[in-house]
């Protein structure tokens, strides 16, 4: 072989399979970049109709107000988020009692106590419970859970009320809760848990004050993650507390503290940010209203909500990443 | 054997290497041609240095082996002849090799024509999730060339495994034995009438029996190609390899010369110490 | 610390109760949310199937001509005595157990409302006891045959079934001709030129496609007169089904006259249905589910017939046998039959204010619709991304930071919650872009953006686990990086990015917010006539039924909603879990 066919041989091929490559490539590059537009897209799209609410409405009245009626039925339009967001606490935070420690303590028993039997059968089972569409789960605490709670426990729950839609959100966030916890447990090493037993620890001991400590930077962001997604649930509290979107009276202690008394907000109907969203949608969608443009300002305050704290989440978890 | 105990500073390492490196390259590509040539040629992975100033004459038509403790660069070494280390991102190349006198790091060298020419066998038999033949084919295959039984079988019957096979084209390689695997490996990589053949440790992964097999294959693909193997059998070598390299930790080239020289009278201490199993 | 007791060994014991404690609280904790929504399910099918209206003979004459020779069919597979005694042991005791344990209760502590004691033995002891019997049957070779031939007829229903009403948004003359000038030949010209080797066979065969379709499209405009839809589905689903079902024979060593059989019944399958077609079910629809389920049938027969447990071939016809018996000893006897809401005329009736009356059909047909184009958009975007960052990517440079943000932002874009994708797709889609609001193509649309995400993430798990030997070997050989991903990553990863799909898609059917976020419709009164026409789905009208008032809706055509909502769930992922365990088999 001479070496001027060698040369020939060995040089880049212009043409067609040059074009062949660079073009499956770029087709596969477009498909990525499908997900950094979506983000922008999302983005442009909540900005463009808030900016136009906020001109209409000042920031300061709907961050601070305390009427939201954006259907012009009477009194006219007021957008103040106050009722929306304590609706939205009302029920993150009923529902993360149930989520949070539901969910350690089934991630402690999976990665401390089951055997890899029982943890093979538990796990795949668990996500069922975060598989289940959350309209079902509206539908189970509307017609299944708020009768039985009325027939036992509480009589004066409302047919709408927070506390059936709370306690199926917590159970549809446990799997979150303990799948992310008990990844963080497994990643704590061997040596750390003999350590406790080399001082006669317990396993009980060795669980809760070895393990559990170590994986903290991990549990918690498996509870902010947990309580983004229970800020951000629409379907179940939709079915299941209705929309009335109510200001709790405010009640004084004895000595002048405001307070609101939880069963004003537990056992009655109310509204977070999301059912706001989907009672507008349910009305008027074509746009250039002031309902309309609101529903956008409402989605980019989730939207901001929830990257928070995903991001503060994945900042917490680096640090057991990096610690093992 | 030599009785002396030297516990290898780092003084003595650059004397040696020094005087060493000249005359081994001189002689090497006096006694065939050349077809594969490295000049001061020096791999990172990062901050890691993987070979550090590789000089080499590799002839045509023969068998060179490449031997040295793990970790040594022997398999860097035979990635950077057809490129594979591209693959890596953090790899950088530094010097020259030329192929027949081609610089295979030009600007104007595509690396996947490069590998159209080097066969490449390797450490763990690799064989596709594929038929028989269509293991054999792929290289004809992804290389536009034309797929016809008669080449399918020529290739088999090179990498002795045609009788064993031939009425079995259609199962899967994966259902082979690993010595099978492997000689399949080896047909699929000659199947396209490459100019090299590169082995990265082709029998570490196997049992002796299937081992031997491939050692007296090498003998026999020896005529048609030129075969670089890397193995960590110093036997091996020796009863395959009509030149030997020897690269000791740090990617550093010790010696490189005829086998027979390698291994009856090294001109390296470091090498005589290596062979006889005081170091490595 | 825990407290320390003295005792006579000298070494003092360490009280172990408050571990004892924590340790079952926190077994406790792991199973009360899967009680929690086990009770919730037992419900939602009792009252789905009326099964508090059951009278206990009824109960009892189905349990007998049904599950006791189900359950006699497994153990007869699995033929391990103490296996036999076991369930025997469960059936028998937990009869007892049940009987008098849930009277108990009822008598001495609060009534149980809408259940009796013979609906909690069925769901308490008779499902975990048919689900186990099946698990250690699948794995007999009786029962791996009688299981696989019953999986492949339903299979092949719902299958035929999907493709069926798929085509009901289609313009079937359109298709017709289309798949006459345009998919035969370009499937002729691909298969003779790449037998020949001439040329560049993709390309001539999608150039003769691309003629066909604008012949057709022109074609459509003139010509007037077409086949019936009967013809037109035979023609063009059932005719290239029984060829396609044929090869597959043929690739497996299938001797001529197999080959044969399997094409010829499934084209009597096609036949056959198309004349079932004409009487029960809608016009042409008969034909792709008779020929869709015969194809499948009949390419399975043909291997099992030959396998060591070909007798559990029989199991359909047990499985048929009983329920006929079960019903001629019901019309005998005189025994009345539950109100059930979840029927066959339940799913193929239109929505009504009469909750006797009320159907899904149009909601099953939106989902479908819906489903199968965020199918086709999420795997083509997922599998390309996943590609692209697996395969393509660097690590370090321009494209490895870009890479790192892609990354970075798919984890994000997975915890944006849906109602914002649909405002997103209200904003975007809907007004901007002007596809309409509540359109079949914006929900399509939306719903594929929201679990891009899922299936991005499980692509790349997926080509993330071909092995790196199998990409050097072809690199190696001198291909290219998209040889190499064509020829070697994507078959391998194949399995697995189907699975994660499928799995994301269950995500996607069950999803509500975003869809009344972009204007979905809660009712509608006919299934959508084209991709372009509003619709609802499954879980809109879910939605909107769960607001009615009257008990019949809320504890009956909702329930059978869910109940139909949550069958098809798990059929998605049973396939997925399928499709994974056959690829773990295969490695």
């Amino acid at each position: 072989m001479s070496d001027d066919a060698v040369t020939s041989d060995l040089t880049r091929s212009n043409g067609f399979t040059r074009i062949k490559e660079s073009g499956y490539g770029g087709v596969f590059l477009a498909c990525a970049a499908v997900t950094l537009l979506t983000t922008v897209a999302i983005i442009v799209t909540l900005l463009s109709d808030a900016l136009v609410f906020f001109s209409e409405v000042p920031l300061t009245e709907f961050l601070l107000g305390t009427d939201w009626s954006p259907n012009p039925r009477g009194r006219g339009f007021s957008f103040g988020i106050v009722p929306l967001v304590i609706g939205t606490l009302t029920v993150t935070v009923t529902a993360a009692f149930i989520a949070l420690p539901v969910g350690t303590l089934t991630a402690i028993y999976l990665s401390e106590y089951a055997t890899s039997q029982v943890r093979a059968i538990l796990k795949p089972l668990l996500e069922i419970l975060a598989g289940v569409p959350t309209v079902v789960y509206g539908y189970f605490a509307l017609v299944y859970v708020t009768p039985a709670l009325q027939a036992t426990i509480f009589p004066q729950l409302g047919t709408f009320n927070a506390l059936s839609a709370s306690l199926m959100i917590g159970i549809m966030t446990i799997p979150m809760v303990s799948s992310i916890s008990e990844d963080a447990m497994s990643a704590v090493p061997d040596s750390l848990r003999q350590a406790g037993y080399g001082l006669g620890a317990t396993k009980y001991e060795v669980s809760t004050s070895v393990v559990v400590p170590a994986s903290l930077s991990g549990i918690i962001s498996s509870y902010i993650l947990a309580i983004s997604r229970a800020i951000g649930e629409t379907m179940i509290v939709v079915v299941a507390m209705g929309s009335q979107a109510n200001m709790p009276p405010i009640r004084e202690t004895l000595l002048g503290i405001p307070y609101i008394n939880p069963g004003d907000v537990l056992f009655e109907s109310g509204m977070t940010i999301t059912v706001s969203m989907i009672q507008i949608a349910g009305g008027d969608l074509t746009g250039g209203t002031l309902p309309y443009d609101s529903m956008f300002a409402l989605g980019l305050t989730l939207f901001v909500i929830t990257l928070i704290m995903n991001v503060l989440s994945d900042l917490i978890a680096q640090r057991y990443r990096e610690a093992y | 054997m030599s009785q002396n105990e030297s516990t290898i500073d780092s003084e003595s390492e650059s004397l040696i290497t020094t005087d060493v490196q000249p005359d081994t390259t001189a002689e090497s590509a006096s006694s065939a041609t050349t077809i594969v040539e490295t000049e001061q040629l020096n791999v990172y992975y990062g901050d890691d240095q993987a070979l550090d100033d590789v000089s080499i004459a590799i002839p045509e038509n023969q068998v060179t082996a490449l031997i040295g403790p793990s970790g040594c660069g022997k398999s860097t070494f035979l990635r950077c002849l057809n490129r594979m280390n591209d693959l890596i991102d953090i790899a950088r190349i530094d010097g020259t090799v030329t192929l027949r006198g081609i610089d295979i790091y030009d600007d104007a060298v595509d690396p996947v024509a490069l590998r159209r020419k080097i066969g490449m066998v390797f450490q763990k038999p690799n064989p596709f999730p594929k038929s028989i033949y269509d293991n054999v084919a792929y290289g004809l295959k992804v290389q536009g060339k034309e797929i016809t039984d008669e080449r399918i079988e020529e290739a088999l019957r090179s990498a002795a495994l045609w009788d064993e096979v031939k009425d079995q084209l259609d199962q899967s390689g994966l259902e082979l034995s690993g010595g099978q695997q492997q000689r399949l490996c080896i047909a699929r990589a000659i199947a396209p009438d490459p100019d090299i053949v590169l082995m990265d440790e082709p029998t570490s992964a196997l049992d002796p029996v299937a081992a031997s097999k491939i050692e007296d294959l090498i003998d026999e693909l020896v005529e048609d190609y030129t075969v670089i193997i890397v193995t960590h059998n110093m036997q091996q070598a020796a009863r395959i390899s009509d030149q030997t390299a020897v690269f000791l930790t740090g990617g550093e080239l010790v010696e490189y010369d005829d086998t027979t020289t390698i291994f009856e009278n090294p001109a390296d201490d470091r090498v005589e110490d290596y062979i006889t199993g005081k170091f490595g | 610390m825990a407290v320390e007791t003295d005792t006579d060994t000298g070494f003092g014991e360490v009280s172990r109760l408050r571990g004892t404690v924590f340790e079952y609280l926190s077994l406790g904790a792991s199973v009360v949310g899967l009680f929690a929504l086990a009770a919730l399910l037992i419900y939602v099918f009792v009252d789905a199937f009326g099964l508090s209206t059951a009278s206990p003979a009824w109960l009892l004459t189905y349990f007998l001509t049904l599950v006791v020779p189900y359950i006699g069919f497994c153990l007869y597979s699995i033929s391990d005595r103490a296996f036999t005694r076991k369930i025997a042991l469960a059936l028998g005791g937990g009869l007892v157990v049940t009987a008098v344990g849930f009277t108990a209760i009822e008598t001495l502590l609060v009534s149980i409302p809408g259940l009796t004691w013979q609906i909690a033995y069925l769901f308490l002891v008779a499902t975990p006891v048919v689900a186990s019997v099946t698990f250690v049957a699948s794995r007999q070779p009786l029962g791996a045959a009688g299981f696989g031939l019953v999986g492949r007829l339903v299979g092949g229903a719902a299958l035929g079934c999907a493709v069926a009403i798929m085509f009901i948004v289609i313009d079937r003359p359109l298709w017709f001709l289309v798949y006459t000038f345009g998919v035969l030949p370009a499937g002729g010209v691909y298969a003779y030129t790449s037998r020949r080797e001439i040329g560049w066979p993709t390309a001539q065969a999608t150039l003769v496609g691309l003629f066909g379709l604008g012949v057709s499209t022109q074609l459509r405009q003139i010509l007037g007169i077409y086949p019936s839809d009967g013809l037109i589905y035979l023609w063009t689903l059932a005719v290239p089904l029984a060829a396609g079902a044929a090869a597959l024979v043929t690739l497996r060593d299938g001797s001529r006259r197999a080959v044969a059989g399997v094409a010829v019944t499934t084209l009597l399958g096609g036949g056959g249905g198309f004349v079932l077609g004409s009487s029960a079910l809608p016009t042409g629809s008969g034909v792709i589910i008779g020929a869709a389920t015969v194809a499948a049938t009949a390419v399975y027969l043909v291997e099992a017939v030959d396998n060591e447990g070909r007798r559990g071939l029989l199991l359909p016809l047990l499985i048929a046998g009983g329920a006929l018996a079960g019903a001629a000893v019901v019309q005998t006897v005189g025994i009345p039959t539950p109100e059930m809401w979840l029927t066959p005329a339940y799913l193929t009736s239109a929505p009504s204010n009469e909750a006797a009356n009320a159907g899904l059909y149009p909601a099953v047909v939106g989902s479908i619709i819906i489903i199968a184009m965020v199918a086709v958009l999420s795997f083509v975007l997922g599998v390309g991304a996943a590609v692209f960052l697996e395969e393509y990517a660097a690590d370090t440079g321009l494209v490895g930071r870009l890479t790192r943000l892609i990354q970075i932002n798919i984890a994000n874009l997975a915890a944006v919650p849906s109602v914002v994708y649909g405002l997103l797709g209200l904003g975007l889609f809907a007004n901007l872009l002007g596809f309409g609001f509540g359109t079949a193509v914006t929900a399509a649309l939306t719903l594929s953006l929201l679990i891009l995400p899922i299936t991005v993430i499980s692509a790349q798990e997926a080509v993330r686990s071909v092995p790196d030997d199998l990409r050097q070997g072809s690199y190696a050989m001198g291909a290219t990086r998209w040889q190499t991903v064509k020829n070697v990553v994507l078959p391998e990863a194949m399995p697995g990015m189907l699975t994660g799909t499928i799995l994301a898609l269950g995500r996607a059917i069950g999803e509500t917010a975003p869809l009344i976020m972009i204007g979905a419709a809660t009712t509608v009164f006919s299934a959508p006539a084209g991709i372009w026409s509003r619709f609802s789905a499954m879980p809109m009208q879910i939605y909107a039924w769960a607001n009615y008032p009257q008990a019949e809706f809320r504890y009956g055509v909702v329930a059978a909603g869910v109940v139909t909502l949550l069958i098809v769930l798990l059929a998605m992922n049973g396939t997925a879990i399928i499709i994974r365990n056959r690829m773990e088999r295969e490695h």
